[in-house]
């Protein structure tokens, strides 16, 4: 390379400022390791978000949008989507996307690790929930996860550090339902306190979790994990784009280099390099690098929970525009595999508001595109607006080698490296999966004593969940990593978030991804001196 | 990038055929849509004002939801930005937000958690018992 200035040297050298880095940098910096963390995007303070102002419905359409291409901002990377199904969703800044994420916090299901023992299909992960149980409520007490204790969809009832957040008249008006039917639910669990808990504030039920927390009230990486890690001496570069991993002769990784906002190239030297920019991030470099891709899986087997909704309109009001959203329940009935259904695996359910008054001025389908408009404006807002939710279904997205990340020949980012190009099919079991869960949530709605409902099979811009594009796992010709996250043709680089996953499962995946990225740093840390740096 | 006098007298024909006001909504005539809703909303997010000033200028007269799908058929992206600004010119109306009593995306005290209503309605799910399936 040339052209670079500004070397600097650390111990370990992150990429990527979300969830599992903040946590791997956390653990790190404890450990009396130095760590650089460099980060593409930047710090946005919470007064930047507009879930206060009148003009929120605005600006989610293109500022705080979770769609980097309709975003198009510097820091963020472009995606073609023209070969996908499904559009990725991400946020490059300080905290990752958790900053727009809806605090869903999921555990992972027992029979989510076992899935290639129980039905057959996929692969079984290299450990079990109870292997990562501890992880789970270690990452749990620092993101303030708010539910209730003893959900009888997890073996030890899944228990939160803080007591949950209320299910007011939308979850009082599902859970009735769900009753009627004798259907598991259960009070959400979010990443959102319910009191105030160190540096966050109680959540205030604004329901704009999705574009950004106004409140400072809403569990993300920039508020829980890394004024901490900086104080503690982390150095977190922002605007610092990394686009290769350098190696020495032996094949050791020895550093990154980053591009600047100006762009100008610098280099970091370093004795362990840890990627954790997420599911397509991760690939990306890695590919762009040439590095860590004897399997051939490097990009491959991407997983991202095609999403299907269900929105029932009521003749009550239910304030349906309050908070949290946040889930604010969830129903695990139909999660198990029933072969006789069709298909196998199966979906999470969240109930959510409805939000503002504009989610009810588009109308369904082919039709007109003036639909929306004139007199059926006024009625339709009149019928439905405070008196509609939605039952979200998170289906579980089976791995296929099909589904991947490649680097684009057309598309660069404002650095000039290849974008992302995304090739995703939304598999047939996926599909009537989707198809059944809507069915049973119609049917929820109904019981609800819904008067409408309308379906949403499969909504594009719903690609949050990255996963499955640097598989974990024994074997170097069938994963890229060990079961630490330490890949396994390059001995000093780690990964550490969502590309690791062997499979899905149908839950939100981010106290996963943290609860594995506190497993993996925690075995780097105690097998250090086994770890081979570059010369 | 401004409207000129004749897209904003062009852009009142759009508004007052698709919110003609009704079930108790005010119609956009009402509100004067066009002139400073619509400023607060392009200053906002600007980047609605290209392809919507596009979309004005296209030639054809308004009087019917037909005529403006005729147009927006010729343009969707154009209609779209249109439809966006309108909408949201709208809903942040203050007078809009009265009519269906929406007081925005306000704050509430969240530490009441679950009544023991609430808990009454989780008792028949605690009581069928665990649900997941052991591997």
């Amino acid at each position: 390379m040339t052209g670079t200035s500004l070397t600097a040297h650390s111990d370990v050298v992150i990429v990527g400022a979300g969830p599992s880095g903040a946590v791997a940098a956390g653990e790190l910096i404890a450990a009396g390791i130095s760590v650089t963390v460099l980060e593409q995007g930047d710090w946005v303070p919470a007064d930047a978000f507009d879930g206060a102002t009148p003009h929120w419905e605005l600006t989610q359409l293109r500022k705080w949008h979770p769609n980097p291409n309709v975003r198009g901002r510097a820091e963020d990377y472009p995606i073609d989507t023209s070969h996908s199904d499904v559009n990725p969703l991400m946020f490059a800044g300080v905290g990752g996307a958790a900053l727009i994420y809806g605090a869903h916090w999921m555990r992972f299901m027992p029979s989510d690790f076992r899935v290639k023992t129980l039905d057959g299909i996929a692969d079984d992960w290299p450990f079990t929930y109870e292997d990562l149980e501890p992880f789970y409520a270690y990452v749990e007490e620092a993101m303030a996860v708010s539910g209730r204790d003893g959900n009888t969809a997890y073996p030890d009832g899944a228990p939160c550090p803080l007591p949950p957040l209320p299910i007011g008249k939308v979850g009082r008006k599902a859970a009735a339902g769900m009753n009627k039917l004798g259907w598991h639910w259960w009070p959400g669990s979010n990443a959102i306190p319910s009191r105030p808990y160190r540096s966050l504030q109680p959540c205030v039920l604004r329901s704009t979790c999705g574009t950004g927390c106004s409140d400072e009230a809403k569990a993300t990486p920039d508020r829980t994990h890394w004024p901490q890690a900086i104080h503690q001496g982390v150095n977190l570069v922002t605007g610092a784009r990394v686009c290769e991993i350098e190696t020495d002769s032996p094949g050791r990784a020895s550093g990154v280099v980053w591009i600047d906002g100006k762009g100008e190239r610098h280099r970091h030297k370093a004795d362990v390099v840890i990627l954790c920019a997420n599911g397509i991030g991760t690939p990306r470099l890695l590919l762009m690098s040439g590095l860590a891709n004897r399997s051939g899986l490097v990009g491959r087997r991407l997983m991202m929970h095609p999403f299907a909704a269900v929105m029932g309109t009521f003749d009550d009001d239910l304030e349906s525009w309050v908070g949290p959203a946040g889930q604010i329940l969830t129903s695990m009935q139909f999660y198990e595999t029933d072969k006789s259904r069709g298909f196998v695996r199966g979906a999470k359910w969240n109930c959510m508001p409805a939000g503002g008054p504009q989610s009810f001025r588009a109308g369904y389908g082919d039709g007109p595109l003036t639909d929306a408009w004139g007199t059926t404006l006024h009625e339709r807002v009149r019928r439905k607006f405070g008196r509609s939710f939605e039952w979200g279904i998170v289906g579980e997205d089976l791995p296929d080698e099909v589904n991947r990340i490649a680097l684009s020949d057309t598309q660069t980012d404002s650095s000039g490296l290849p974008a992302a190009e995304v090739h995703y099919t939304v598999s047939d079991n996926t599909r009537a999966m989707l198809d059944f869960h809507t069915a049973r949530a119609v049917e929820a709605m109904e019981a609800a004593g819904a008067i409408e409902t309308s379906v949403t099979s499969l909504i594009r811009d719903c690609g949050w969940h990255l996963m499955g594009t640097a598989v974990m796992g024994n074997d170097p010709e069938t994963s890229v990593t060990n079961t630490e996250g330490r890949c396994h043709d390059v001995e000093n680089l780690y990964i550490f978030d969502g590309s690791l996953f062997p499979t899905s499962s149908g839950m939100n995946p981010t106290a996963t991804i943290m609860a594995v990225a506190a497993k993996c740093v925690l075995a780097l840390i105690e097998n250090r001196a086994t770890v081979g740096t570059a010369a | 990038m401004t409207l000129s006098a004749d897209q904003r007298m062009h852009l009142a024909e759009f508004a007052k055929v698709m919110i003609p006001g009704g079930a108790d909504m005010p119609s956009a005539e009402d509100l004067m849509l066009w002139r400073d809703p619509i400023d607060e909303v392009l200053a906002i997010d600007p980047s609605r004002l290209e392809p919507m000033v596009r979309f004005l200028d296209l030639p054809g007269n308004i009087a019917t939801l037909a005529d403006v799908e005729a147009l927006a058929q010729t343009d969707r992206a154009g209609f779209e930005a249109l439809g966006i600004v309108l909408a949201n010119a709208y809903f942040m109306h203050p007078q809009t937000r009265a009519a269906i009593g929406y007081p925005g995306q306000e704050a509430r005290d969240s530490s009441g958690g679950l009544t023991p209503d609430d808990e009454a309605l989780l008792k028949p799910v605690i009581a069928r018992g665990p649900i997941y399936r052991s591997p």
